[in-house]
């Protein structure tokens, strides 16, 4: 995509990514050089163990960054990298004393750095999968705990492996192979792989998910499966720089693997910022620098006039200050939700408009409808919806409406796939929506706008847009021009660059059908458009509203209390009360039935006879 | 051989208690203000050390028992006023890194304040001895544990039921929102939750102490690493559900201990763990979930 003759994605991934990415890499790589040549080989072996340390923050990053989910586990992971690789690159001799009861299968191997990564990857995905697995089923909170137990379990489990590992006693004799240029190339491949990665496609969806679980899965992203593969991901990266950063310490134990370590990472990270990868690396060289000077004040410090007293810990007290006052005062870490990248090369892409998908979605016959076909729910003895039969035509406005507690939320749900019907059942297109789960029915065909407005609030609006219309299969190329152009419709292009949690509430609302309208759904499903909108508000989106009915073949099912909008808008009506439905017709024919006259004026009317009595 | 089997259900029942009153007071938490608190193990270090000094100064035991509870549950207050409430609008990773924060410092304090090494805990010896049942004899300690275990058990669900506090917290974690239309302070509530979340701690603290007699600054640690994976089976933030995950863990540690073969004994851990990743696959929401009021 071009746009005023600069090229906005490379790889279809923004350029910004990959020259911020650059930068970033530059600056690190000036300072690990820097400390070598003023601090000779101190400087040398200080600048390799932050450049492990950046490497293994962003490996946390991946997961824990775009998910949301921070991983206790990832430091155990790095214990089973290290163990791998240093079994493998281990001198013969030395190996033959350390560890006399290994198996022989591993025994002698002495080789290469590169075939004992090589090796450790597979190693790394495996135990990846195997964790993954469940880690992936649980909710955002249970997740994190999974990950506490994955820690204790690989804990044991090294420690348990003594043939393997020499069990808590020192594992000694790895040599020494991760040099300063090892671990530079480690972290500039890092660096670019966490911001790379960022921008993906799924990388962008996990994101989205982190944001709204809810609104996530209604645009299509199954979420299980997102966390599952960067999980995986993450994972590897993870045990390979735990090899490097074995190679590096030598000789080691479980417990340097430990609690400790990921306490360490997880500060970082969260000092710096969990949701950017610049601030992970800032992280890293600032807490990196804290740490140092309080090691030297762990023994005491003498001011000259008194001497501090020797505090055991003061690192970890460091930390968990510095943890503490960072979620405190700066929720989003010291550098907020910013990346660093060249303004200069920031350009907003051209609108387009959507070409037919030649694979889904809009291949399904233009008159089919959406068919409500008697569907019943019943919680515990309440029955919140009677036997419901209607239809939402293609090319139609449909008007649900119905006093408070008549059931439309639970219709809704119902037809979205979030509530299982207790008899009765929704189609779309001969596929029984109320049988798919939640994200497969962005898919079918259907595309809907929450009551209580779910965006992806620390998303930019394009992105949110974005992430949608890749839901639908589109390349992010397209995608992105689709984005502008739905963004255009609703009169929100201006500000496609910001992030969704600096709209005011009517923008709100518009960006979120913007986001539904990416998908292009042959239905769409707008739950209170209107609510919180002024009077000049409502008039622009019920225009916005009658030319989407005329420009797509598009059937929309709107839930409104503003009679006004409503009746402006619909071509028919069904109402709904108690559960059951009362009235069904053109906007005339429903207001003057008598049911519906005494659903809504009837008892306001016997309301307002108590309240006057 | 009798003696043995018998010993062993008791010291499963037992441990698995511990877990459950630990789960407990995570998901009381955890129920109300959504936080996985990492200093739960903290408040348990606290009330050993209050226990320490008790028997150290000769109090009477039952006031120190006493005493070092209500040290746990105070302690639990202030870390709520101090750490937590600033934060009431944050999510649920925010919370949690702050806890673990709290955890971190309070560990180091403790390090330096008291002491790194362990230090004993003389209790008397009638607690060290075993009770006669006929031709069986049983541990004293297991035995008053699951005593204690089940009294604060049936008290915490008599407040619980029948108290309005009880009745409101129980409101509170279905759904927040009710609180205000109850007319109850939500600063109460859940100071009230923390502070029962600090005894529970205390409680546990003091059983773990009757049966190790000796305390140190990493003494919670442990124990509270169990009890998150206790309240995870059992469903987080469900109450019957840390009961009952407290109990599958306990058992199920006693009985890998008992019968693992030698050479896989190192590995108990593993495959307790195992055993509660498969429950969840199995359950993802835990044994017996949460109930909770969605909003769409």
């Amino acid at each position: 995509m071009t746009c005023g003759g600069a090229v906005r994605l490379w790889l279809n991934i923004p350029v910004t990514a990959w020259t911020g990415a650059a930068l970033l890499s530059l600056g690190v790589a000036a300072l690990a050089i820097g400390l070598k040549l003023v601090l000779g080989l101190n400087g040398e072996n200080m600048a390799t163990l932050v450049l492990l340390q950046i490497s293994a923050v962003l490996a946390l990053a991946i997961f824990s960054g775009n998910s949301g989910i921070v991983s206790f586990g990832h430091s155990a992971f790095m214990g089973v990298g290290a163990y791998t690789a240093g079994l493998l690159t281990m001198a013969a001799a030395a190996q033959k004393t350390a560890l006399p009861t290994l198996p022989a299968w591993l025994a002698g191997h002495e080789t290469g750095l590169l075939v004992a990564l090589a090796a450790t990857a597979v190693v790394g995905a495996v135990v990846g999968v195997i964790s993954g697995l469940p880690l992936s089923r649980l909710s955002t909170g249970s997740a994190a705990i999974g990950t506490l137990a994955f820690l204790i379990i690989i804990h044991v489990s090294l420690v348990g492996a003594r043939d393997f590992t020499r069990g808590s006693q020192t594992f000694y004799g790895v040599p020494r192979l991760t040099t300063l240029w090892v671990a530079l190339a480690a972290a500039i491949l890092m660096i670019f792989a966490a911001r790379l990665f960022r921008e993906t496609r799924l990388g962008l969806a996990l994101r989205a998910s982190r944001e709204n679980e809810v609104a996530a899965a209604a645009i299509g992203i199954n979420m299980r499966q997102s966390r599952f593969l960067a999980w995986v991901a993450s994972i590897t990266c993870a045990t390979l720089i735990g090899a490097l950063y074995g190679h590096y310490l030598g000789a080691f134990s479980p417990k340097d693997f430990y609690f400790d370590l990921i306490f360490t990472f997880i500060a970082m990270l969260i000092v710096g910022g969990l949701f950017s990868v610049s601030g992970a690396v800032a992280g890293v060289l600032m807490l990196a620098l804290v740490i140092q000077l309080l090691r030297e004040a762990e023994a005491g410090v003498d001011l000259g006039f008194a001497t501090l007293p020797q505090i055991f810990g003061l690192p970890q007290l460091g930390l968990g200050l510095a943890l503490l006052l960072t979620i405190w005062t700066r929720p989003n870490g010291l550098s907020g939700l910013g990346e660093l990248r060249l303004a200069s090369l920031t350009r907003r892409p051209d609108e387009v408009a959507p070409k037919p998908l030649t694979l889904q979605a809009q291949t399904t016959p233009t008159k089919q409808s959406l068919a409500v076909r008697d569907v019943t729910v019943r919680f515990g003895g309440l029955t919140a919806l009677d036997h419901i039969t209607f239809d939402v035509p293609m090319g139609q406005v449909t008007g649900l409406i119905g006093p408070n507690g008549a059931g439309k939320t639970t219709l809704i749900n119902v037809i979205c796939g979030q509530q299982r019907p207790t008899s009765g059942s929704v189609t779309l297109g001969g596929q029984a929506l109320s049988a798919l789960p939640a994200h497969r029915v962005a898919a079918a065909g259907l595309a809907r706008t929450f009551q209580n407005i779910r965006l992806f609030d620390r998303l930019t609006a394009l992105e949110n847009v974005v992430v949608a219309a890749q839901g639908a299969g589109r390349s992010r190329t397209e995608a992105e021009g689709i984005a502008m152009a739905e963004l255009a419709r609703m009169g929100l292009a201006a500000r496609w660059n910001e992030r969704a949690e600096a709209f005011a509430y009517g923008d709100r609302r518009r960006l979120e059908i913007a986001r539904a309208l990416a998908l292009a759904p042959a239905f769409l499903l707008l739950d209170e458009p209107a609510a919180g909108m002024n009077p000049a508000e409502t008039d622009r989106l019920i225009e916005t509203l009658e030319r989407l009915k005329a420009e797509r073949d598009l059937g929309i099912l709107v839930v409104e209390h503003d009679m006004r909008l409503i009746m402006r808008l619909s071509d028919r009506m069904v109402v709904l009360n108690k559960g059951q439905k009362i009235a069904e017709g053109s906007p005339d024919a429903v207001r003057s039935d008598p049911l519906v006259i005494e659903a809504y004026i009837g008892t306001k009317r016997h309301h307002n006879d108590q309240l006057e009595s | 051989m009798m003696d043995i089997i018998l010993q062993q259900v008791l010291n499963a029942i037992s441990l698995g208690g511990i877990y459950a009153l630990l789960a407990l007071g995570l998901a009381v938490v955890f129920s109300i203000v959504g936080l996985i608190n990492f200093a739960h193990g903290e408040l348990m270090t606290v009330a050993g050390y209050v226990l320490f000094l008790g028997v150290l100064f000769a109090l009477p035991l039952p006031f120190a028992v006493l005493l070092a509870i209500g040290a746990a549950a105070l302690a639990a207050v202030l870390t709520e006023r101090l750490a937590f409430r600033p934060m009431r609008k944050a999510d649920a990773t925010s919370l949690l890194l702050t806890s673990f924060a709290v955890s971190a410092i309070l560990r180091v304090l403790f390090q330096n304040g008291i002491s790194a090494r362990p230090k004993p805990v003389p209790l008397p010896s009638a607690l060290s001895g075993t009770v006669n049942l006929g031709p069986v004899h049983l541990g004293a300690v297991p035995l008053a544990s699951i005593v204690v275990t089940v009294l604060s058990l049936v008290t915490l669900n008599l407040f619980l039921k029948r108290t309005t506090m009880g009745q409101a917290m129980r409101a509170a974690a279905e759904d927040f929102q009710v609180l205000r239309l109850m007319g109850i302070k939500a600063n109460r509530v859940i100071a009230v939750a923390f502070g029962l979340s600090g005894a529970l701690a205390g409680i546990s603290a003091v059983l773990w102490v009757a049966q190790r007699g000796s305390v140190d600054p990493l003494m919670g640690f442990i124990p509270v690493l169990k009890a998150f994976v206790a309240a995870v089976i059992g469903g987080l933030g469900s109450l019957p559900g840390a009961v009952a995950g407290g109990f599958v863990l306990g058992i199920s540690e006693v009985l890998f201990q008992a019968f693992l073969p030698e050479a896989a004994l190192p590995f108990r851990d593993a495959f307790v763990l195992s055993v509660v990743i498969a429950i969840l696959i199995w359950r993802p929401e835990g044994l017996i979930p949460a109930k909770t009021a969605r909003r769409s």
